[in-house]
């Protein structure tokens, strides 16, 4: 028996449909070292039109919309340029009177952040550099505000920030002054802000002190805003404090991003030799 | 669908896609600034079977997965379902009426970024403000500049619209 034309055309759409569903759900289960993988390899033939397009456009964007913040901006920091050199003079003589090394200089590229319509864009960001420019996996991220977050994955031309709005991020801290230690972490209840949790129960951090990365953990270095503290959330009885913390910056509304390149030889890999290769 | 209107949809859906990489970035907030490909997805549905759209949904979720990763297939899924009820629907449901078309756009960009959202785990307050804020505020700038579109080029999309 011969089907309608509408009918079988009826079936080949359902067919197509569940087929087109059952892929996007796969690939949803797939893990994300291999997805990523994917991913990159679409921006970087089909999608590098469009990547080159939005970049062309967030570029003039910046160099249009902001010139006259950028140019207060440059004012502001050639008048503190100006104090510079005695401080640095003042900085390295302490430096010898304490016997301290030489603090290690930071270096950056500057990247445009390409934002995506997609709903879950603040927990992720496109920037517009890459391996090519010298980014890697692990580099910090910041704002002229403060930290927005960590470079998870690089290819040639671009590259994926987790920011500290995504679910997995965390960062070592301390508050302004250097008293007390915590991990900064997104709030459970709302993406708009961060905690600073694991807080010692006998210290009492006020509202507005400044949190800043600690330097621990060797991927942040020490001193990069994160937020200001508003309050303590919730606290585990005699044990540990935690505080909500309002951040510095916000990876929604950024537009340009600094991404801080690990200096020269700071590489880690040699404390941790891999086993088979220590020594007897 | 002819050869030449099959071209002017084309240019349409180009133009779509260069408003929403070249000048949505440089005149908009993002937040609630009109989706381009969403629009261009809804309106390549309003033409083409369901399964053809459902396929064209599944390309420009790919494509927003790998522009930014929240959860990758997120998006694919999203649009997937977008385009194939968008095409189903206006076949079985709807009338030629601008503002029906204009209410079946803004939905659309709504029910993307329900599952958008449900599928990358979000939950709490930020999902709360993401769906009875931002999303409608989005849907509905999507349905202006649509109304717009159809409105312009409703000759070249061959879309009939009763006032």
């Amino acid at each position: 028996m011969i089907e309608p034309p509408d009918r079988a055309r009826f079936r080949s759409d359902t067919v197509v449909f569940v087929g087109c569903l059952l892929l996007a759900t796969g690939m949803m289960f797939v893990p994300p070292a291999r997805t990523e993988r994917v991913a990159s390899g679409i921006r970087n033939s089909v999608l590098l039109p469009i990547v080159w397009l939005q970049q062309r456009a967030a570029e003039a964007k910046t160099s249009r919309a902001r010139l006259t913040l950028i140019q207060a901006q440059r004012d502001s920091i050639a008048l503190l340029a100006q104090t510079m050199p005695a401080l640095r003079e003042e900085n390295d003589r302490l430096r010898q009177l304490l016997e301290l090394g030489q603090r290690t200089p930071l270096d950056f590229v500057p990247a445009e952040i390409l934002h995506q319509v997609s709903p879950t864009d603040g927990l992720t960001l496109l920037l517009s550099v890459g391996t090519a420019d010298g980014v890697e996996a692990f580099q910090p991220v910041v704002s002229p505000e403060g930290l927005l977050g960590v470079v998870s994955t690089a290819d040639r031309h671009t590259s994926i920030v987790t920011t500290w709005a995504h679910p997995e991020f965390r960062a070592s801290a301390l508050t302004e002054g250097g008293g007390v230690f915590g991990i900064v972490a997104p709030a459970a209840e709302t993406s708009a802000l961060l905690e600073l949790r694991g807080v010692p129960y006998r210290d009492t951090i006020p509202a507005g002190t400044l949190v800043l990365t600690s330097g621990l953990g060797g991927v942040y270095p020490k001193g990069i805003p994160v937020g200001r503290v508003m309050g303590v959330v919730r606290e585990l009885s005699g044990w540990e404090r935690t505080y909500q913390v309002r951040p510095a910056a916000n990876p929604a509304q950024a537009a340009h991003a600094l991404v801080l390149k690990s200096p020269a030889g700071s590489s880690m890999e040699e404390a941790f030799p891999a086993e088979g290769s220590q020594e007897p | 669908m002819t050869e030449p209107s099959r071209s002017k949809l084309a240019l349409v859906l180009l133009l779509l896609l260069v408003m929403q990489f070249y000048v949505r970035p440089r005149m908009w907030d993002a937040d609630v600034a009109p989706d381009f490909v969403m629009l261009a997805l809804m309106v390549f549905a309003m033409r083409a079977r369901p399964g053809a759209a459902a396929a064209a949904g599944f390309l420009t979720g790919l494509m927003m997965d790998s522009l930014g990763p929240g959860r990758f297939g997120a998006a694919a899924l999203a649009n997937t379902m977008v385009g194939y009820m968008a095409s189903y629907g206006r076949a079985v449901f709807f009338a030629d009426n601008l503002l029906v078309h204009a209410g079946f756009i803004g939905v659309g960009v709504w029910v993307r970024d329900v599952v958008v959202l449900l599928a990358s785990g979000a939950a709490g307050q930020s999902l709360l403000w993401q769906l009875l804020v931002w999303s409608p505020l989005q849907g509905l700038t999507t349905a202006i500049a649509g109304m717009v579109l159809l409105v312009v080029f409703r000759d070249w999309l061959a879309i009939r619209l009763d006032a």
